[in-house]
């Protein structure tokens, strides 16, 4: 469960946030729908605790990021928007090093590590250094590495940018499947299809502000449009939906 | 307090770092250079003396002056040789190192006791050349001295007249000493293995990781800012070590291997001073890679960062070029300084010296504190969105 509140950011002279609230729950996933620049990353980069907000408060599963960040980022699996992967290391090692990190030794590791290898399918790169691998399959294993420690809350920014059907498909599955364990899965997008192919709720943010909240079919009768791609544009305005070219 | 992870990073970033075969190779060429030019350079000097002891003179004119050519011969050592007819275009070629020369009207100005003039042709620029040229005119000296003597007693006069000083030069130094200032170029070179050996993982594990865009995910773990700084920090340490101690044990074999006898030096680098040296000089491996680390913080790109890191071989050169020039041991000022202080407990201990063990431990705090603060100011950096975010 997590809940923003109110969440205030300045850059320079440009305000990002201003006043952006929106909560997660558990068994759900949340979308936060908007085009480049909407204050989306900003948002999700506060949750993990490497930003701090100017005004406003996080809290995921009652813990206070500002007062508490490591009881946070314990509860959290973040896939950032970069994969941010060692070139010279293999996926496993790359999966084993952050199970480590949160305190996963032994045979309960190497548990959890063939899982996710299972899950994303990576048995047959798995021991191979990453220097060489596709986008994709970079992306599944950033993926696998943020899940080993079976977090409850899940933070996903832009998974699914630039992945071919193959891998998108299985991002989409694991995504479900979070879902199904009862996990909070919170995840950006500026991709209508991603959206509308996997949330059960949506936020709305452009310009550092939420414009509007519901799920799918609320936001349709909300705009009174037919599809998703049009409520979108008529909630943002025609300015910021045409800025954003990669939204057709 | 939980400290597994920072042994989960240090172990990482090592096996991360010895996996990069070319810094690798980089690491060791350079942690083996300064002793093999230290063999070579010694190794030249003591063929060099050792060629001095057996020399040929040719010498030109060998008739003009049996008296002299008799005595060059019967010195030990010497075997003299009828010279080129061209002494100075053979000494160009290189035919001849050097060459006597001695005039037609010698025997007639020695038997007349007017200085009778010999001529020594020579390059001094080469160097092979300088020590056999030495001796040849020491021993035309000592020629110059006897006969001097023999004169002036046929004259009625005492030879002590024409000596009206005789100098006794002592010279306290001890063989070892000698032998310290020699080798000090030994301690250099450790001091650069210290900043070679870190280097590649104290770059790679900061600067790399914000190029690659890896430290985001990896500050997204619950783990501190002084822990994951400290396990790069001792990834740093250990591989610096291993240059250091490369270093020295390259250093041990070519001092074995080298007649240092031939010097005139008496050293012997025994097991008691090489366990000595490592606790006297080792502070040196935990103080220079949180330097690193922290000067390579600031970088946005490997690339970027060993160029500040380079330029920390600048001041470290600075120290080792001044100890050249002043006897750096006997000021207790420069000990206070790091890196000078490890220079100077060096040097004392390759003179046979034991530093004291305060002054020892004293430089050990000193540098854990130097390494401690700049871990910690790391850390501050790796906590700022400017460094996390800014690329």
């Amino acid at each position: 469960m997590i809940r923003v509140e109110n969440l205030c950011k300045r850059f320079g002279t440009k305000q990002a946030l201003q006043g952006v609230t929106f909560s997660a729950s558990d068994g759900t996933v949340t979308g936060l729908l908007g085009p480049n620049g909407a204050g989306k990353t900003t948002s999700l980069r506060m949750i993990y605790g490497l930003m701090k907000p100017d005004d406003g408060s996080i809290t995921v599963d009652g813990c206070d990021v500002a007062s508490d960040p490591q009881s946070v980022q314990a509860r959290l699996g973040v896939l950032p928007d970069q994969s941010g992967l060692y070139g010279r290391l293999t996926p496993r090692e790359h999966i084993r090093y952050f199970g480590n990190l949160h305190g996963l030794t032994g045979l309960d590791l190497e548990r959890h590590i063939e899982k996710w290898i299972d899950n994303l399918d990576l048995k047959s790169i798995a021991d191979r250094p990453v220097a060489g691998f596709s986008h994709g399959e970079r992306t599944k294993v950033a993926l696998s590495r943020a899940l080993v420690h079976e977090p409850q809350n899940i933070l996903l920014d832009e998974p699914t940018n630039g992945l071919d059907v193959m891998s998108t498909r299985a991002v989409r599955a694991v995504i479900r499947n979070l879902r199904a364990e009862g996990r909070c899965v919170l995840f950006s997008s500026h991709v209508m299809q991603e959206v509308s192919a996997l949330c059960d709720r949506i936020f709305v943010i452009a310009s550092g502000q939420v414009l509007a909240q519901g799920t799918p079919k609320e936001l349709l009768e909300l705009t009174g449009r037919t599809t998703l791609e049009d409520a979108f544009v008529s909630l943002v305005g025609p300015e910021a939906g045409a800025s954003n070219g990669e939204l057709s | 307090m939980n400290w597994v992870p920072i042994a989960v990073i240090a172990r990482k970033e090592l096996s991360d770092g010895f996996r990069d075969r070319r810094s690798i190779y980089t690491m060791l060429v350079t942690a083996l250079f300064g002793p093999l030019l230290i063999f070579f350079m010694l190794n030249q000097q003591t063929s060099q003396t050792t060629a001095a002891k057996e020399i040929r003179i040719p010498v030109a004119g060998i008739d003009f002056a049996p008296v002299l050519v008799n005595w060059l011969q019967q010195q030990p050592g010497v075997e003299v040789l009828a010279g080129p007819t061209d002494p100075e275009a053979a000494v160009r070629d290189g035919r001849a190192e050097m060459v006597l020369v001695i005039k037609q009207g010698f025997a007639d100005q020695f038997c007349h006791s007017k200085p009778a003039t010999v001529q020594l042709f020579s390059d001094s620029t080469r160097k092979t050349t300088a020590p056999k040229l030495r001796r040849l005119a020491g021993l035309l000296n000592r020629f110059n001295e006897e006969i001097g003597a023999a004169r002036l007693t046929v004259r009625g006069v005492s030879p002590d007249v024409a000596n009206p000083l005789r100098i006794e030069a002592i010279d306290l130094a001890s063989s070892q000493q000698r032998a310290a200032t020699l080798l000090d170029i030994v301690l250099l070179f450790l001091i650069i293995a210290a900043i070679t050996g870190g280097m590649q993982i104290a770059t790679d594990s900061t600067a790399g990781e914000r190029e690659r865009g890896s430290l985001e995910p990896l500050l997204i773990n619950p783990v501190p800012r002084w822990q994951i700084v400290s396990g790069k920090w001792l990834a740093a340490v250990l591989s610096a070590s291993v240059g250091m101690a490369a270093t020295l044990a390259a250093i041990f074999i070519a001092l074995r291997r080298l007649p240092l006898e031939d010097l005139g030096v008496r050293f012997y680098l025994s097991a008691p001073k090489v366990v000595l040296l490592i606790a006297a000089m080792s502070p040196l491996a935990l103080m220079i890679p949180a330097i690193q680390i922290y000067l390579s913080s600031f970088a946005k790109s490997f690339k970027e960062a060993q160029s500040y890191t380079v330029l920390l071989v600048l001041p470290v050169g600075f120290i080792g070029l001044i100890s050249t020039f002043y006897p750096v041991t006997d000021r207790p000022w420069m000990q206070a300084i790091p890196v000078l202080a490890q220079y100077s407990f060096g040097t004392d201990i390759l003179a046979g010296k034991r530093p004291s063990l305060l002054a020892l431990t004293a430089g050990g705090i000193e540098a854990v504190t130097i390494a401690a603060i700049f871990v910690w100011l790391a850390a501050r950096l790796f906590s700022t969105e400017e460094i996390i975010f800014g690329r």
